[in-house]
């Protein structure tokens, strides 16, 4: 690979969108319209033309050598120093080095391509808007941060990139300012994410605190791959995260996963990730379908090396995320908004995303990545045409027989849901079929695990058939509906472009000369993840397969009798179990359980400290001072001219008489 | 390198009299506002020389200090400055003497 190929290009991908911030941040909308038409998605998709043929650059390397890293600058560079001088402390550097290596590589093709596409149906949904060019601004923005994320090669900038995004999102979910609703969900993320942030950086803290190098000494890096190279149990007693006996690593694999499930929305920290819906939806499509929600899942891939020495922490991953996954299928079923429903079923699939890199298959995990951000951005772009042609209108009560006036969007919709289901041929299918069963082998749990998550999927076929048939099916339930039409040219390409991406890129990881459903992309990603540690037998993952499959086929059978033949009542479950349609309808009360154990004591002893303090302890310590400095100031007032020049005289002279005093003290 | 430190030094104290001397001598606040920052970055040209000749960082991290408040102390001060031309005054700091006794 030529390094300086490999950094003009590195330096254009993170450079352009860059650039499109700040052009249409600091112009504040006084471009002309085209310009920032073409501007905004246009950055993103030259980002995406670099990135592809840096894709092409690395698979023109040996499989070993795919990987190189870039230094786009020296800082904070401990470690030269001219001889002769006094000696240097510590190796320590924090340069601003980025990693192109298939990992990263993997998932900038979905932040720049799924991204631009987003970016170009943003041009149709936003064309009304009065915030168009700020609406751009924060997009590229977000890229920006993004990217930064994904390829930093050093954890100060990974964290940097780590809170951009949790600002951009923030920006991005309050984009509408106006509205309340809008304002209090971003406050919710953005909170929400910092909490996030503390782990994270409190996880990056001890691994520099703590990390040491084969000849035993403390490292003090923040170089990933140094520590990556270091972190295993080495030759020496010393080496590595190793000699607190294993629970400082642990602790390290749980605060940094208390990031990931921050920017993954996992419990406990999922709440945040439906009220997002309140922003535009080319940004639920793009932040919290396609890229940021799934900024946990790469954070834990790229981190594997300590959680394969953290089982510990590594169980409580996989066990987050399947619950997550599972408790997030059962509310998607009972919600009536459609952004809603996708938001639920999203925070399930990255739920079982960070299962599989719990349970060590992290590119089965890294695969649902890649066709979950094609096939969900599709879900949402095309909910967002309905909910456009609707005049905003988000409840499926009120939608119905859409599928005649919107074929177009409804085909895609269907192909959506069809790959979120996991129906044979669609991109979901391969990457679920795969993600379940590669964790068959992995211990005497597992086989419980693969029950939850093959539910899972019986859920949300079911829920998102739901959706079909009550938006799209049926008789239309408003006038609205009766009358909605379908989306212009430029919001259906990327959505057409998006359901073509979900129908074939499951494909991608098929070896069509072989049995194993597993091979391209895993071989792929082989460099930076590694091998699976074990595998289940060909006939036992042929039998997973097959049931999995009519299993999620069940799941859309019972939608199509309950929605479409209405052969079953759906009020079934709420008149049987009221209790579990509430737990569904209500969220699990994770909402209301924040509200009383968090909200409310806080707010609480907030008023007790204003009640109680405030008068009798603050007031009167300012009175206080205020009559004191009164005091002080008759005296002094005298020394008032008025004449800056004559304040600036007495402060010099005075230095000059103290600097003199001090000089001939110390001679 | 080293060879350089007592030129950097001259020019870090001949900064901050210059500096010195603008205050107390210029009227126009936003020339005043100049001489100030001229008077911080000698500061930190010292702080980043020294810092250099003992292979330490605390000079540096205090140089990245003493910038974050020199923008804040622009971010006032221009609020200021603003809001006196506002109200429709000369921008003269020995027009600004209300204060005095």
């Amino acid at each position: 690979m030529n390094p300086t190929f490999t950094l003009v290009l590195s330096a254009v991908v993170l450079g352009l969108p860059t650039a499109g911030f700040l052009i249409n941040a600091l112009t504040a909308g006084k471009l002309p319209r085209r310009v920032i038409t073409l501007l905004g998605p246009g950055v993103v998709l030259g980002s995406f033309v670099a990135t592809v043929i840096l894709l092409v650059e690395l698979l023109a390397q040996r499989a070993a050598a795919r990987g190189s890293t870039v230094v786009f600058w020296h800082w904070l560079n401990l470690s030269v120093g001219p001889a002769g001088g006094a000696v240097a402390r510590s190796g320590f550097n924090a340069n601003f080095t980025v990693r192109i290596d298939p990992l990263a590589v993997l998932m900038m093709l979905v932040i720049t391509g799924i991204g631009g596409l987003i970016h170009v149906y943003s041009v149709g949904y936003m064309a009304e808007d009065p915030g168009y060019n700020r609406f751009f601004a924060y997009m590229n923005l977000f890229i920006t941060s993004m990217l930064l994320l994904v390829m930093s090669d050093n954890l100060i900038f990974l964290i940097i990139g780590w809170s951009m995004v949790a600002f951009a999102s923030y920006a991005l979910i309050a984009f509408w300012y106006q509205r309340p609703a809008a304002v209090a969900a971003g406050r919710k993320a953005f909170v929400t994410q910092v909490i996030g942030d503390v782990g994270l950086v409190l996880g990056a803290f001890l691994i520099f605190l703590n990390l040491r190098g084969s000849n035993g000494h403390l490292l003090h890096t923040v170089d990933l791959q140094t520590i990556f190279a270091n972190v295993g149990p080495g030759a020496h007693f010393h080496n590595g995260l190793g000699p607190m006996g294993g629970g400082l690593v642990t602790l390290i694999g749980i605060l940094l996963f208390l990031g990931a499930a921050a920017k993954s929305a996992q419990w406990p920290l999922h709440t945040w990730l439906p009220d997002a819906m309140e922003g535009p939806t080319p940004v639920s499509a793009l932040i919290h379908a396609a890229t940021m929600v799934t900024a946990g899942v790469y954070l834990i891939a790229r981190f594997h090396p300590i959680y394969q020495q953290a089982p510990v922490a590594a169980g409580i991953v996989a066990a987050v995320g399947i619950g997550t996954a599972l408790m997030a299928a059962i509310i998607g079923c009972t919600q009536f908004d459609i952004k809603r429903v996708i938001a639920y079923s999203t925070m399930s699939q990255i739920g079982l995303m960070i299962f599989a890199v719990g349970v060590g298959a992290y590119s089965a995990g890294m695969f649902q990545f890649f066709t979950h951000a094609c096939f969900k951005a599709l879900l949402f772009l095309a909910a967002g045409n309905v909910i456009h042609a609707l005049q905003d209108e988000q409840d499926i009560r009120s939608m119905g027989g859409l599928s005649t006036r919107m074929k177009l969007t409804f085909g895609a919709f269907l192909v959506g849901a069809l790959a979120l289901s996991g129906i044979p041929l669609f991109a979901g299918w391969f990457s679920k079929e795969e993600l379940l069963s590669s964790g068959l082998a992995l211990g005497p749990a597992v086989p419980w695990l693969w029950v939850i998550g093959v539910s899972v999927n019986v859920l949300t076929s079911f829920y998102i058939f739901r959706v079909v048939w009550r938006a799209f099916r049926g008789q239309p339930a408003t006038s609205r509906a009766a009358t909605a039409h379908e989306a212009q040219p430029v919001m259906l390409v990327p959505v057409l472009l998006l359901a073509l991406l979900a129908a074939v890129v499951g494909f991608l990881n098929i070896d069509f000369f072989g049995f194993h459903p597993v091979t391209v992309f895993s071989a792929f990603l082989q460099p930076v993840l590694g091998t699976p540690a074990a595998r289940a037998s060909d006939g036992i993952q042929a039998l997973a397969l097959v049931i999995g499959t009519v299993l999620s086929g069940g799941g859309l059978a019972l939608a199509w009798a309950v929605y479409g033949r209405k052969v079953i009542a759906p009020d079934l479950i709420s008149r049987r179990l009221p209790w579990l349609y509430q737990l569904s309808l209500q969220k699990f009360y994770w909402d209301q359980i924040y509200d009383v154990t968090l909200v409310r004591p806080t707010l609480a002893c907030a008023a007790a400290v204003r009640e109680a303090l405030e008068p009798r302890f603050f007031d009167r310590l300012v009175d206080g001072v205020k009559e004191g400095v009164t005091t002080l100031a008759d005296d002094l007032r005298t020394m008032q001219t008025g004449f800056f020049r004559d304040y600036a005289l007495i402060f010099f002279v005075c230095a000059v008489i103290g600097l003199v005093v001090l000089g001939l003290r110390l001679a | 390198m080293t060879e350089l430190f007592p030129g950097f030094l001259t020019l870090s104290a001949a900064m901050f009299a210059l500096g010195a001397l603008g205050v107390m001598v210029r009227r126009n606040p936003l020339v005043v506002f100049m001489s100030i920052e001229l008077m911080l970055n000698a500061g930190n040209l010292a702080l980043i020389t020294y810092a250099r000749y003992t292979h330490t960082m605390a000079g540096q991290v205090f140089a990245l200090i003493v910038i974050a408040v020199a923008a804040s102390e622009v971010v006032v001060g221009l609020a200021l400055i603003t809001a006196v031309y506002r109200s429709g005054r000369r921008l003269d700091v020995d027009d600004l003497s209300e204060m005095r006794e």
